[in-house]
């Protein structure tokens, strides 16, 4: 009953630890020689930023109400300037093929800073946090919600990757950025596995500071106010509560969070495409979150990992269509009856069970 | 009197060119030819009315009279088509809170509670009332201040006044029709506000609990000025300083409890259909 | 002079294919306050059942008759589209009223269903449909060229509006509709019964996205991804025109095709339809909530 109570009051912290400790295990495992093929650590790195993402769509859509169907649009962002400063790494900062092929005979002006210094990296929150307050600022001050939010953002999305495919000797466009190097150098083959391994726990690390900085947030007035917002939006401007700095406010961080999910990503992946960019992906971070169980933190980071886990085991070879279904069926069955997801499940049913007992 | 002509005094040496200040005027809100007009239809027409310090000033008429509408005004919620509305805060000079943002209004000191309950139904008694304070509506406030002493017992003792002390932990959403309505007010009490407009606060109350609320609405007077849009006629008799019958979008009469009651016109048009 | 000409003729031809993908949307929009994510879907299977129907013809009947496939095509696409739009309103979208985002997320679950059982059915490479032969060819005025699958299409649009506009105000049934749409409960204490009407409803909308997908399968291949491509812009023709508004929907629609095609003289399509669609947005700031908005007394 004790324990029972214990996981009432920090059942959240306590599954995040137990995530982060299983995933700090893992690389010693692949030493020992218990888990296979580092293409698992690889992976599990994808995870990690995908979680990261998640966190940032939670706090806007879980608990502000703001549904984003363009957060990969930043997460793009962040891939992006994160390639682009890995590239110009790896071609002592000359021309690359692609810019040859489109006709360039100068570095273009987008891709200067990142020439320079390794400065320029922060532009992997700064190009994000830019083009989210633009949005944010003039789409919240308007007063343009619901839906209509949505559908603005889902459009918004579409055609910045548009324009990314379109301008291909600036960005490849849809061959993307390919051929990268992670940040700590190649992490490809068992002689580069140290180097893999730091990446590993360098994201790890962003992730726990994610989730602190989001559960501090959530569990102060701050957190307070946004959940004001999400049920009753004017209630909350007659509150005295500038509504739409808060707006502007979330959705700039989870840009943030998305930006710098998109940096991780790259460095794993080995390559960005404008196909992170897209309204399919975004919208599949929100399935994540939906079935991990919308605002609850640790619900985004479950639903990541769980969604992620199962299609990287499912759709492989003859199951890969099957995968496409259950996908389908599983969100659509998570909104219409159980808006808690996994985390709303576990919440009201597990006490109950342990009564019985 | 005297600690008011040395605070305005005080105001003069400060801002000594363009203002005047002359006296601490007696109303606190002007409504100035006030008209809204939606796709051609009238829901108020010149309206035009003050609203006197430290009194409960009733707006009451039949349905559509635009009573609502009204409040909407002077909360910035709908735009006048003509006219505007002037607020005279307590030893400040006047402010014009036609086109201002919703939340400055909130935070000159004019609150509002709206006709059908809105509390934020997925946060605690408590949170309710945390979210109301006067203070720390910025978003570095609410991240890194924590509530003050003073703060949380200012919340004690309204939540006491309205009886709500011991379900301060309960989800808002989970708390009856009643109650609900005993938080928004309580809610609105605890920003300390200069004024106060309910819109129906007794609603969903039985006689007792009408009465109980009126019997606040005079306490809060004390401190502030209140205005109350309601049907009922017993709770106006009960409370009401002045009274201001809207019909139609226009002002049909204004003056005393008795002297409304009195007027044939009124009789007509709205207590004569109530059934009263 | 021609290059005028031209603009608006082929501004025109896309305007209509967008109005006739947004008017199901508009519909079930304006009228249930339903996003439907999977209306694109539908458009995608009238464009299959155009496929299909062609194959068919091809299968088992003389080749004299063959151009006739499209028009039982057309009856086809809208056939499927609307039964299955009936049956998706009953089971999913019936649970959903007064739930707008739910309803949007919902109806993706369902779009990724529609999608993978389009490539389960007919692979993921692109299908291809021969336009009927009286389709072929244009007619050339001076110096313009006006094709006839295009002007086909326009026509085929304003047929289809003239039967929504019937619907909506002539008929029995519009008349419900409009009403359930303006007050839902003061229309069931009419005794409308307002859940047949929101079925009808939804499923002439899903049946609508279906006749789109016919034209849309004479522009080009056919895969399961088709009627994404036309979604965004549906969406915004719909927001732009204000919702519940079909004039509104037809006018947004006019605007967003017309100048696509009018910005693509100076540069790449793709580009032309991002910076339209952005232009959109930022036009979306000063009026909110489109073009044609229903001021009322009921704020919130």
């Amino acid at each position: 009953m004790k324990a029972l109570r214990l996981f009432e009051r920090h059942g959240s912290n306590i599954t995040f630890g137990i995530i982060v400790f299983i995933l700090a295990m893992m690389p010693v495992l692949l030493m020992m020689g218990v888990v296979s093929g580092g293409s698992t650590i690889l992976f599990l790195g994808k995870c990690i930023s995908f979680a990261i993402v998640a966190i940032g769509i939670d706090l806007i859509w879980g608990y502000t109400g703001i549904l984003s169907l363009g957060h990969g649009l930043y997460f793009a962002l962040g891939g992006y300037a994160m390639a682009m400063y890995l590239k110009m790494q790896a071609t002592g900062g000359h021309l690359t093929d692609f810019m040859h092929i489109g006709g360039l005979t100068e570095m273009p002006l987008i891709w200067v800073p990142f020439t320079l210094s390794p400065g320029s990296l922060l532009l992997v929150i700064i190009a994000p946090a830019v083009v989210a307050w633009i949005v944010g600022y003039f789409i919240f001050k308007n007063r343009v919600k619901g839906v209509y939010f949505s559908i603005i953002s889902q459009a918004l999305t579409w055609a910045a990757c548009s324009l990314f495919i379109a301008m291909s000797p600036y960005t490849n466009g849809n061959v993307g950025i390919t051929e990268i190097k992670s940040i700590f150098g190649s992490i490809k083959g068992s002689a580069n596995q140290g180097n893999m391994f730091l990446l590993f726990y360098v994201s790890l690390i962003a992730l726990i500071a994610v989730y602190a900085l989001s559960k501090f947030l959530v569990e102060r007035k701050f957190g307070k106010v946004l959940i004001a917002i999400r049920d009753g939006e004017n209630r909350t401007y007659f509150s005295g509560y500038p509504v739409s700095r808060y707006k502007t406010f979330i959705y700039v961080l989870s840009a943030i969070f998305a930006g710098i999910a998109g940096a991780i990503f790259v460095n794993f992946n080995g390559c960005i495409t404008p196909s992170q960019m897209t309204i399919t992906y975004s919208i599949g971070m929100v399935i994540w979150v939906a079935i991990g169980g919308r605002g609850t933190i640790i619900g985004a980071v479950i639903g990541a990992f769980f969604i992620n886990i199962c299609e990287y085991n499912l759709s492989s070879g003859s199951t890969v269509e099957i995968w496409q279904y259950i996908i389908g069926v599983l969100f659509c069955v998570t909104i219409l009856f159980f808006k808690g997801g996994i985390v709303g499940l576990v919440r009201d049913k597990v006490p109950s069970l342990f009564k019985k007992v | 009197m005297q600690t008011e002509i040395v605070s305005k005094e005080e105001l003069l040496a400060k801002n000594p060119a363009p203002i005047k200040i002359t006296q601490l005027s007696e109303s606190v809100l002007d409504i100035n030819h006030v008209s809204v007009c939606f796709d051609g239809f009238y829901a108020l027409t010149d309206v035009n009315t003050k609203v006197k310090r430290n009194t409960i000033h009733f707006f009451i008429g039949p349905n559509g009279a635009g009573k609502t509408t009204l409040l909407d005004i002077i909360c910035a919620k709908t735009k006048p088509t003509q006219g505007n509305v002037v607020y005279h805060p307590m030893y400040k000079d006047p402010v014009t809170l036609t086109g201002m943002k919703e939340y400055k209004i909130v935070w000159l000191g004019i609150g509002r509670k709206f006709q059908v309950p809105s509390v934020f139904v997925n946060l605690t008694v408590e949170e309710n009332m945390i979210l109301s304070l006067k203070k720390g509506k910025r978003i570095m406030d609410t991240i890194l201040r924590k509530p003050k002493k003073e703060e949380l017992d200012n919340i004690d003792a309204t939540l006491q006044k309205v009886g709500l002390a011991d379900k301060r932990q309960w989800r808002a959403g989970a708390l009856a029709h009643g109650e609900k309505q005993w938080l928004e007010i309580a809610m609105q009490l605890v920003q300390k506000p200069e004024v106060i407009m309910l819109d129906e606060p007794a609603a969903g109350m039985g006689k007792p609990e009408t009465f109980k609320t009126g019997e606040i609405l005079k306490e809060i007077k004390k401190d502030c000025t209140v205005i109350v849009i309601e049907h009922d006629m017993d709770f106006v008799k009960q409370v009401a300083d002045k009274v201001t019958v809207l019909h139609e979008g226009k002002i049909l009469m204004e003056g005393s409890v008795t002297e409304v009651l009195a007027d044939p016109t009124v009789q007509k048009v709205y207590l004569g259909r109530g059934g009263e | 002079m021609e290059q005028t000409i031209n603009i608006l003729f082929n501004g025109l031809s896309l305007s209509s294919i967008i109005l006739l993908t947004s008017l199901g949307l508009a519909i079930t929009f304006g009228v249930m306050r339903v996003i439907n994510m999977a209306h694109g879907e539908f458009v995608m299977i009238g464009a299959y059942m155009t496929f299909v129907v062609q194959q068919l013809f091809a299968k088992f009947l003389p080749e004299s008759i063959g151009g006739l496939y499209y028009f039982v095509a057309i009856i086809a696409a809208f056939g499927v589209a609307f039964g299955l739009g009936s049956l998706l309103e009953k089971f999913v979208i019936s649970r959903l009223y007064g739930r707008e985002i739910d309803s949007l997320l919902a109806t993706w679950g369902i779009s990724l269903i529609l999608q993978q059982g389009a490539r389960s059915i007919f692979g993921s490479q692109g299908v291809n449909v021969t336009a009927p032969s009286f389709l072929s060819g244009g007619i050339t005025l001076g110096e313009c060229t006006f094709s006839y699958n295009r002007i086909f299409i326009i026509l085929l649009v304003a047929l289809c509006m003239g039967a929504v506009w019937l619907v909506m105000y002539k008929s029995n049934f519009g008349r419900q509709m409009r009403a359930v749409m303006q007050n839902r409960p003061m229309a069931q204490c009419m005794g409308i019964n307002s859940r047949k009407v929101d079925n009808l409803t939804f499923a002439m909308g899903s049946g609508f996205a279906g006749i789109a997908g016919c034209s849309v399968a004479l522009l080009g291949s056919i895969d399961s991804t088709v009627g994404q491509s036309y979604i965004v812009n549906s969406f915004m023709a719909v927001v732009l025109g204000g919702v519940g508004n079909l004039i509104g929907t037809v006018i947004g629609s006019g605007i967003i095709g017309i100048s696509s095609i009018f910005t693509e003289n100076y540069t790449s399509s793709t580009i032309a339809k991002a910076v339209v669609l952005l232009i959109v947005i930022v036009f979306l700031q000063k009026r909110p909530q489109g073009l044609f908005v229903i001021k009322s007394r009921n704020l919130d």
